[in-house]
């Protein structure tokens, strides 16, 4: 019985929206609460002739600062999908993480390789349960008995199911990539070369983006996640060196001061 | 009734429906923006709920998405129950249901059309605050009000298929091009008693107007 | 009933060894002590008809009725227990109230049917309660035009032309199975219903008795009620003379 009334004291269920009203009003009284690391980011995707590609760059921000210059957003999911996270890194570390092990439960329940489009509603229902509190702008690929499928998930929970997609806020540069060269059953070549021109074209015009592009080709039965495929911020040899010569700083005493004695133990 | 939320995802839409004898046309933009940015210029706001019933969602994206996902489900397991699928009554009903018991968290305005034994073709409209119309022909979506003049006039009752398709691709078309929020292509889907007809016509294959 | 005292008939959640469920099959004689309760499904309607023994000449007429109205177009009449028929009637309502607030549109029949009769079945799993004593018709009208379902102790509910529950049930199947109910009208079926529940009467064993009628039709708006007075008073003058006509016919059996 006791079990039971601490249990229907905590099932009061969910996310609890109880200090919302709080917050705002701490806020409108010049309360500065404190920002979660937002990784302003370049993130896409892309369905070709025999698969999907995903790209992302590796800046994570905190305001104004870079926290972390080569992060992984690319996240697993499961052995046959990917996810790229936009957004509050945190969420979106945290939500791919949770979907993949309820994915990881839901294939040895059924015996089978879980579909994309599974994944995508447990994102979806997740993200809209907590009505956009959960930050996480995802792009999510993957290939199952179905084909290969491509979605993105905005942080309030509505999906959209595209042939390309980008988001994060380098997603109108990389935008302007596959608008202008994106065709219909691209090679795999043509197409990890317009995802990584995508993410470059977020990583050299948006000041949220930068460092390196990771990029992970999913297709039937196979997945090839390449770290760092292009890097176009590798810090080179410097033109010149700062390190100033021996005897810059000239000096004009030396004295030697004796700070110990030895003492004879042997007795 | 609540407004979008921050960064929130909406439909700033044109989409409508009319009934004729023996079924419905339903029509929308294709246009998806956060703000004033394009999410999506091929959005299919045209959306099946049952065999011979489609909606058309309009405001929050996430919003109307999770109602029509969760019509959908009610719809089938009602035609599991009763062995015959629903009528569109039934399926506005539930609709309604959602939109008005959640009316104070959800942006949804939404028309329910499409073709049952009982009544043939019909169409209910859903607006912000939940409450439910069955009307011949209806209009939403921001981009509806720059046409109820235009459908007024135009609209007559006893259309054909062909009359009402006409009628439809030119409301939808006329509103696009004054509406900054709708745009892209124009969809339809006919419903009759024989299935789903869907049509596409392109930016650039619009019915004739003036452009300035 | 070949296990009676054999301790199998103390609990619906024990079965005999042949298989049986006795509490269930009691139930189904608690509804065959009842006076007479019967159906007819016609081309434009349903009729209910009851013969309600009256124990006792201080009760009102017209009082303490044995046929319901469980929404609009649903019609309830029963043999057996009247206070399980009534709880049985809430649920009705309450089920039709629902469906009618979820989809907008009236619960057809093979849908209330089921789901009394799912209400039914569920008392006859548990040890801590007792089947339902009731037999009841669903008369119906809707969409899908006139229905007529019986619900039985066990669950079991069944769509009919024509039924009859009650201890005449089985003279009154009889009488049933010689109408044309599918090209009666309803106004006919109403007299014929009377007359039946006249014929299956046995004065020799409950002396006082009550007709009841009740129909569901176009006439009646597509709403379950009972008959109108003058229709009631033809139906019961038909009935009447039916009745004396059959005693000649016995008589003259008799001279022979």
């Amino acid at each position: 019985m006791l079990a039971q009334a601490e249990h229907q004291q905590q099932s009061a269920a969910g996310f609890k929206f109880d200090n919302v009203k709080r917050n705002q009003l701490l806020t409108g009284k010049g309360f500065k609460q404190s920002t979660a690391t937002k990784t302003g980011t370049t993130i896409v995707g892309l369905i070709y002739k025999d698969g999907v590609v995903l790209g992302a760059d590796t800046r994570a921000t905190a305001d104004t600062i870079v926290a972390d210059k080569n992060c992984e957003k690319i996240h697993y999911l499961a052995p046959n999908m990917y996810c790229c996270g936009a957004g509050t890194a945190a969420d979106t570390e945290f939500t791919t993480n949770m979907v993949s092990s309820q994915i990881a439960l839901h294939s040895l329940n059924t015996g089978r390789e879980a579909r994309v489009a599974t994944a995508m509603t447990m994102l979806k229902h997740h993200l809209f349960r907590h009505q956009g509190y959960i930050g996480a702008a995802l792009v999510l690929g993957g290939y199952d008995i179905t084909g290969p499928h491509l979605y993105s998930i905005a942080p309030h929970g509505s999906t959209d199911k595209l042939p390309f997609v980008t988001m994060g806020s380098g997603s109108l540069a990389a935008m302007s990539m596959f608008e202008s060269r994106w065709r219909p059953n691209m090679s795999r070549d043509e197409a990890v070369e317009l995802v990584k021109d995508a993410i470059e074209a977020g990583i050299f015009n948006d000041l949220g983006s930068g460092s390196n592009v990771d990029i992970c080709i999913l297709t039937q039965g196979n997945v090839e996640y390449v770290r760092g495929y292009s890097r176009p911020n590798e810090r080179v040899e410097k033109e010149q060196s700062y390190r100033f010569p021996r005897g810059t700083t000239e000096f004009y005493v030396t004295k030697t001061t004796e700070t110990a004695t030895a003492m004879d133990t042997s007795a | 009734m609540s407004k979008l939320k921050p960064g929130e995802i909406s439909m700033g839409t044109t989409i409508m429906a009319v009934e004729f004898d023996g079924g419905v046309v339903l029509g929308a933009d294709s246009r998806t923006s956060s703000g004033p940015y394009i999410v999506n210029r091929v959005t299919d706001k045209l959306t099946m709920v049952n065999e011979n019933i489609y909606c058309c969602r309009s405001g929050s994206a996430a919003d109307t998405q999770a109602v029509a996902d969760i019509v959908r489900y009610q719809l089938d397991q009602y035609t599991a129950q009763h062995g015959e699928p629903p009528t569109v009554k039934v399926a506005a009903s539930l609709f309604q249901e959602i939109c008005y018991q959640n009316r104070s968290q959800l942006m949804a305005g939404i028309i329910i059309a499409g073709w049952d034994k009982r009544e043939g073709g019909s169409v209910y409209d859903i607006p912000l605050g939940g409450s439910l119309h069955r009307e011949p022909f209806s209009l939403g979506g921001s981009g509806s009000t720059y046409v109820y003049g235009y459908c007024d006039k135009t609209f007559r009752r006893g259309m054909s298929k062909e009359e009402c398709i006409e009628f439809v691709k030119n409301t939808v078309s006329l509103a696009m091009t004054r509406d900054g929020s709708s745009g892209g292509v124009v969809r339809l889907a006919v419903i009759t008693k024989d299935g789903v007809e869907r049509h596409i016509i392109p930016g650039n294959q619009l019915p004739e107007q003036y452009t300035g | 009933m070949t296990s009676i005292g054999t301790g199998y008939d103390l609990s619906v959640s024990t079965y005999s060894p042949d298989g049986r469920v006795f509490q269930v099959e009691y139930a189904q004689k608690a509804v065959d002590n009842s006076g007479t309760a019967i159906g007819l499904r016609v081309k434009d309607g349903v009729v209910l008809a009851v013969e309600k023994i009256k124990h006792s000449r201080l009760l009102v007429p017209n009082s303490n009725k044995r046929i319901m109205t469980a929404g609009t177009h649903i019609g309830v009449a029963s043999a057996g227990w009247m206070s399980d028929t009534r709880h049985l009637v809430k649920r009705a309502r309450d089920e039709a109230r629902h469906y009618n607030s979820t989809y907008k549109s009236p619960i057809p029949a093979n849908i209330i049917a089921e789901r009394m009769g799912m209400y039914v079945q569920a008392y006859t799993l548990y040890s801590a309660v007792r089947p339902f004593g009731v037999s009841t018709l669903l008369a119906t009208m809707d969409a899908d035009g006139p229905q007529l379902y019986m619900i039985e102790p066990s669950g079991q509910y069944m769509g009919y032309h024509g039924c009859a529950v009650g201890k005449g049930k089985q003279a009154a199947k009889t009488e049933i199975e010689k109408l044309d109910l599918s090209t009666m009208s309803v106004r006919d079926a109403v007299k014929e219903a009377a007359r039946i529940i006249y014929s299956v009467h046995d004065s020799s064993k409950d002396k006082l008795f009550e007709l009841e009628l009740s129909w569901v039709c176009g006439e009646s708006g597509g709403i379950h009620t009972h008959v109108p007075q003058d229709l009631f008073n033809e139906a019961v003058e038909y009935a009447e003379n039916a009745d004396a006509s059959d005693d000649e016919d016995d008589e003259m059996d008799d001279d022979e």
